[in-house]
C-alpha cells in the first residue's frame, strides 16, 4: 500500500473510455453480462476495500447487497420515494447494518468477523422468507427502470452507460481511501499493529469504518440490481452470491480497487459460460451448477496467485529500485530541536508511574515500580536482561495491561487503555524487536507518524481534493525528520530493505512524527555503528533541549550514564536504585545486580 | 411438562450432531489454526454417499464403513493439496481457502446427486413413547453413538501418544517439532479426525434431518457456534456447546416461532462473542483440549 502512483491516469483513462465503448463493440447478450458484472463489481470492490485494508473478510457480503435491494424495492414501490432519494436511504441502511454487526465483531480478531457475516446471510435470508412485508419468498417486485429527463434506460447498452459512471465514481473514492491517509494507516497495521498503534492510529474505529464503507458498496450494487431486473426475493442474500463477490475480488488481487471490477467480468463470464456449458454435460444438472468453477477458481486462485490478476500485471511493469547513494550526514548543529508551544515547561512532571506491577501466570516480571519522568529530561531504565524494562514500556505505552498501579499522562490515568490513547497524549515509544511497516516506503513510515497530525477521514479521502495540500505538507514534514536522522536519501526506498540499524533510526524519525512530549525508546542504540550512536546521542540532547521528555532502555551502560539526567536501575521486576548517575553508577545494590556479587 | 421434555429430547438430538461438528473444528483449529469451513460439507457428503449405499443394497455396517472412508479420504486430500502447499497460513488465506473448498464439495454434490434433500432410512429398533414424551429410535441411535464417539475421542486426546502429540502441536509447535513430531502429520491427522467426526454426524444425522448438497452451510455454522460457545480449542466445551445450541434452538422453535430456529446460531454467536470471546462453557484450569 505505498503512496505514489504514477502512471495511474492513463489508467483510468483507458478505463473511462473501455467502459465508454463496450456497449458499442459488444453484442447485446454480452453487454447484458456487463451489465451484471458492473453491478456485482460495486459489492466487490467494497469486499477488496474490507480485506486489503481491514484485513478481514465477510461471507455475507449479499447480505449487505440485499438490503440495498430490499430497501430500494420497498421505498421505490410502495412509497413511492424519488429513486436517487431511495438509493442513498438504501445504501445508508446497508451501512447501518454493518455498523450494528461490526460493533461488536472487530474488536475480536481472527475469523469471527467471517463467520458471524456467513451467519448474517443466512439471517437475512430468514428475515426476508419469514416476512409478508417484504413479500415473503416471492419477494417484491414491480421495480421500474430508471428514468431521468425523460431517458428510459431500458436496454442492455443504457444500463451500462448509466452504471458505468456510478462505477467508475466509485472505484475513484476506493482508490482514494486506500492511498489516503485511512488506507496508510491501515496498511501499517496491517504490518505491525502495536506499532501503528502506539502512533495513534485506532484500528478498531477504521477497520469498522471500512467495514461500513463495504457495505455501502454492496447495498449500492442492490440498488443498481434491483432497477435493472425489477424485482428482489430472499436469494439476493445468499450464499452462493456472497461467494461470487468474494471470487471477483480474490481473482482481481487482494487490495486492488481496479481488480474487483476486472475480476467480476471474468467471473461473470465464467459464471455464464458454466451455467451453459454444464447442462450439456451434465444433461440433468439444475440450480446454482456454476459454484463448481467458482469454488476451484477460488482455491486455485489463493494456491497459485495468492495476489490475483493485480499481482501478475505488476509482476510484468516492476522496474529495479535504483541503488542508493551514501547516507546525508546531517550537519554539526547543537541547537534545539523540535520545540512545541504548548509543550509542558521543563521540569514540569509529565509521566508519572506509581506501583506499577504485572505478573505473568506466577511470575511476577515488574514489581511495585514507581518513578516520574519531568519534561525537558532524559531518563534512562537500565537493568540486566529480565529485569522488566521492555514489560514497564509496555505498560506504560498501553500495549499491555498492568496487574496493578497506575500510570498518569499529564495528571490524566491512562493505564490499561490502548496505545492509541497513549500517542493521543502526545507520547510514543519504539520497539527493541524493530516493528517497521515493511510494505511501506522509509518515507511511508515515517507517514504513518503524521496520522494524529493530519484530519482527512475517510470522507475528506475520497474526494481527494481538500486532502491533497494535507497530503504534500505531511510528506514535506516527513523529508524534514528523515533528514535529522540521515534517511534523506533512502526516502524512496522499501523500509524492509533498509540494513537493521537504518531501521533503528527510521522508527525514531516516526517516533518524532508524532510531535510527541514523551518519547520512550527500547535499546535505540542496538545494531548502530559507532558514527550513528554519536549522532543519534547528540539528537536526543537537541530534543531535551527542545524541552521534550525521554526515557530509554539501554544495554551500553557507559552511553546511557553519560547521556541520561538520572538513570533508574531495575533487578526482577524491582526498582532498586533511581538517581543521578554518578550516584548510581556507585550504588552497592547496583553493582550487585550487575557483577552478581555482594559488594 | 411433557412438551417441555419432548423440545429437550429433539434439541439434545439435534444438539449432538451439532456437538461432533464442532469436535471437528476443534480438532483441526487447535493444530493449526485454521477454521474447516469445509467441516459441515463432510457430514452432507457423508449421508449423500450412505444414501447412495443404501440404494445399491448394501447393509448398514458396510453404508456407514464405505460413508466415513469416502469423507476420510476427501478430508486428507483436501489438507493435502490445499493446506499443507501453504507455506505462511493467515487467517485471510485460510477462510478464503476452506471456503473454496466447501464450494467445490457443494458443487460437486449437487452435480452427483441434485438439488433434491432426502434422508438415509433409520438404523432400526422401534420408537417408543415414555411420559407422553414420544423417542424416535433414531435418536437414541445419534445420542448413544455421540456419546460413545465424545468419550472416545477424549480418550484419544488424553491418554494416546497420536493424542498427545496432537495436543503438544497445539500448545507447543516449536517445542513439538524439537522432540520430533511433525507438524505436517499433525496436520494431517487432524484432518482425517474432523472428517471421521464430520461423517459420523452426517450419517447420523440423514435419517431425521435429512442430507442436500447445501445443508453443510448451516450445519458448518452451527457447529462453529457451537465450538465457540465451548472456546474452540476444548472438547468438553465443544460437546456442551453443541448440545446448549440444539436445546436453545428447540425451546425456541417451540415456544417462540418455529421460522426463528436458524436465527438462533447467529444471535447466540454474537452475544457470546460481545460476553466472553474466550469461550462462555471453558473452564479457565482445563485450557487446551
Amino acid at each position: 500500500m505505498t503512496g505514489a502512483r504514477r502512471g495511474e491516469l492513463p489508467a483510468f483513462a483507458a478505463l473511462a473510455l473501455l467502459l465508454a465503448v463496450f456497449p458499442l463493440v459488444a453484442p447485446d447478450s454480452v453487454v447484458n453480462v456487463g451489465v451484471y458484472a458492473l453491478t456485482y463489481g460495486l459489492a466487490a470492490i467494497g469486499l477488496t476495500l474490507l480485506m486489503g485494508l481491514a484485513g478481514q473478510v465477510s461471507l455475507g457480503q449479499a447480505a449487505f447487497f440485499a438490503v440495498g435491494g430490499y430497501g430500494q424495492a420497498l421505498l421505490v414501490t410502495r412509497y413511492e420515494v424519488p429513486m436517487v432519494v431511495a438509493a442513498g436511504a438504501s445504501v445508508g441502511l446497508a451501512m447501518l447494518v454493518a455498523l450494528l454487526v461490526g460493533l461488536p465483531l472487530l474488536r475480536l480478531r481472527g475469523h469471527y468477523l467471517a463467520l458471524a457475516t456467513l451467519g448474517l446471510g443466512i439471517i437475512v435470508t430468514v428475515a426476508a422468507t419469514e416476512s409478508s412485508y417484504l413479500g415473503a419468498t416471492s419477494g417484491l417486485y414491480g421495480v421500474g427502470k430508471p428514468a431521468f429527463g425523460g431517458r428510459r434506460y431500458d436496454s442492455p447498452a443504457e444500463y451500462f452507460w448509466l452504471l458505468a459512471p456510478v462505477v467508475f465514481v466509485a472505484l475513484l473514492v476506493a482508490r482514494n481511501v486506500v492511498a489516503g491517509r485511512v488506507g496508510r494507516a491501515l496498511g501499517a497495521v496491517n504490518d505491525s499493529e502495536v506499532a501503528a498503534e502506539c502512533l495513534g492510529v485506532n484500528t478498531f474505529r477504521l477497520r469498522l469504518q471500512v467495514f461500513v464503507l463495504s457495505a455501502g458498496y454492496a447495498g449500492l450494487a442492490g440498488v443498481a440490481y434491483v432497477h435493472w431486473i425489477g424485482v428482489v426475493n430472499p436469494n439476493a442474500a445468499n450464499f452462493p452470491l456472497s461467494v461470487e463477490f468474494l471470487l471477483m475480488s480474490v481473482l482481481g488481487g487482494l487490495g486492488s480497487v481496479w481488480g474487483a471490477v476486472v475480476g467480476a467480468f471474468a467471473v461473470e463470464l465464467l459464471d455464464e459460460g458454466l451455467r451453459y456449458g454444464i447442462p450439456l454435460v451434465i444433461p440433468d444438472a439444475v440450480g446454482e451448477v456454476q459454484l463448481i468453477g467458482f469454488g476451484v477458481v477460488l482455491t486455485a486462485v489463493i494456491l497459485f496467485i495468492p495476489g490475483g490478476l493485480h499481482q501478475i500485471v505488476k509482476r510484468m511493469s516492476r522496474r529495479p529500485t535504483p541503488p542508493t547513494e551514501d547516507p546525508t550526514v546531517p550537519a554539526e548543529d547543537d541547537s534545539p530541536l523540535l520545540p512545541r508551544t504548548g509543550r509542558p515547561e521543563p521540569g514540569t512532571v509529565l509521566l508519572e508511574v506509581r506501583d506499577l506491577t504485572r505478573h505473568f501466570g506466577g511470575v511476577t516480571a515488574v514489581d511495585g515500580v514507581s518513578f516520574d519522568v519531568a519534561a525537558g529530561e532524559i531518563l534512562a531504565l537500565i537493568g540486566p536482561n529480565g529485569a522488566g524494562k521492555t514489560t514497564c514500556f509496555n505498560m506504560i505505552s498501553g500495549v499491555l495491561a498492568p496487574s496493578a498501579g497506575s500510570v498518569r499522562l499529564g495528571g490524566e490515568r491512562i493505564d490499561g487503555r490502548k496505545p492509541h490513547v497513549f500517542a493521543r497524549h502526545r507520547a510514543t515509544r519504539t520497539f527493541q524487536n524493530l516493528q517497521i511497516f515493511r510494505s511501506a516506503t522509509v518515507r511511508g513510515n515515517v507517514a504513518v507518524g503524521r496520522h494524529l497530525r493530519s484530519r482527512a477521514g475517510m470522507l475528506r479521502g475520497a474526494l481527494v481534493l481538500p486532502a491533497r495540500g494535507e497530503e504534500r505538507r505531511l510528506h514535506e514534514r516527513a523529508d524534514d525528520l528523515l533528514a535529522l536522522v540521515g534517511l534523506t536519501a533512502e526516502a524512496d526506498r522499501p523500509a524492509a530493505d533498509l540494513p537493521f540499524g537504518r531501521q533503528r533510526l527510521l522508527e525514531i524519525a516516526r517516533a518524532l512524527a508524532v510531535e510527541p512530549d514523551l518519547l520512550l525508546l527500547d535499546e535505540p542504540m542496538a545494531g548502530l555503528s559507532g558514527g550513528e550512536r554519536r549522532e543519534l546521542v547528540r539528537l536526543l540532547r537537541r530534543l531535551r533541549a527542545g524541552g521534550m521528555a525521554v526515557v530509554l532502555v539501554e544495554h551500553d551502560v557507559e552511553a546511557v550514564l553519560a547521556l541520561a539526567d538520572r538513570v533508574a536501575v531495575l533487578d526482577d521486576g524491582r526498582l532498586i536504585a533511581l538517581g543521578k548517575p554518578d550516584e548510581v553508577r556507585t550504588d552497592p545494590a547496583v553493582v550487585t545486580a550487575y557483577l552478581g556479587v555482594d559488594a | 411438562m411433557a412438551d417441555l421434555l419432548q423440545l429437550l429430547l429433539a434439541g439434545a438430538s439435534v444438539g449432538a450432531v451439532y456437538a461432533l461438528t464442532a469436535l471437528g473444528f476443534v480438532a483441526v483449529y487447535t493444530v493449526s489454526q485454521v477454521v474447516n469451513l469445509a467441516q459441515g460439507e463432510f457430514a452432507a457428503l457423508a449421508g449423500l454417499v450412505a444414501i447412495s449405499a443404501v440404494g445399491g443394497g448394501l447393509p448398514l455396517p458396510a453404508v456407514v464403513v464405505l460413508a466415513v472412508g469416502t469423507v476420510v479420504i476427501v478430508a486428507a486430500v483436501m489438507q493435502r493439496l490445499t493446506i499443507a502447499p501453504v507455506k505462511r497460513m493467515t487467517t485471510l488465506l485460510s477462510i478464503i481457502l476452506t471456503l473454496g473448498v466447501s464450494t467445490t464439495l457443494k458443487a460437486a454434490m449437487l452435480l452427483i446427486w441434485g438439488a433434491e434433500g432426502r434422508g438415509l432410512t433409520p438404523f432400526g429398533g422401534h420408537d417408543l413413547t415414555v411420559a407422553g414424551v414420544s423417542v424416535q429410535a433414531q435418536q437414541l441411535w445419534i445420542l448413544g453413538v455421540t456419546a460413545v464417539v465424545a468419550v472416545a475421542v477424549g480418550w484419544f486426546y488424553e491418554r494416546t501418544l497420536a493424542g498427545k502429540a496432537l495436543r503438544a502441536c497445539a500448545e507447543q509447535p516449536t517445542a513439538a517439532r524439537l522432540v520430533g513430531i511433525s507438524i505436517a502429520r499433525a496436520s494431517l491427522l487432524s484432518f482425517v479426525i474432523a472428517g471421521l467426526l464430520g461423517a459420523v454426524a452426517g450419517v447420523l444425522a440423514s435419517p431425521i434431518y435429512f442430507s442436500a448438497w447445501d445443508s453443510g452451510l448451516a450445519l458448518g455454522l452451527k457447529g462453529f457456534v457451537a465450538a465457540t460457545l465451548g472456546g474452540l480449542t476444548s472438547v468438553r466445551g465443544a460437546i456442551a456447546g453443541g448440545l446448549v445450541l440444539g436445546v436453545l434452538e428447540s425451546l425456541v422453535a417451540g415456544y417462540v416461532d418455529s421460522g426463528l430456529r436458524d436465527a438462533v446460531a447467529f444471535v447466540v454467536l454474537i452475544a457470546v462473542l460481545v460476553i466472553r470471546p474466550g469461550g462462555v462453557l471453558r473452564q479457565r484450569a482445563a485450557a487446551g483440549i
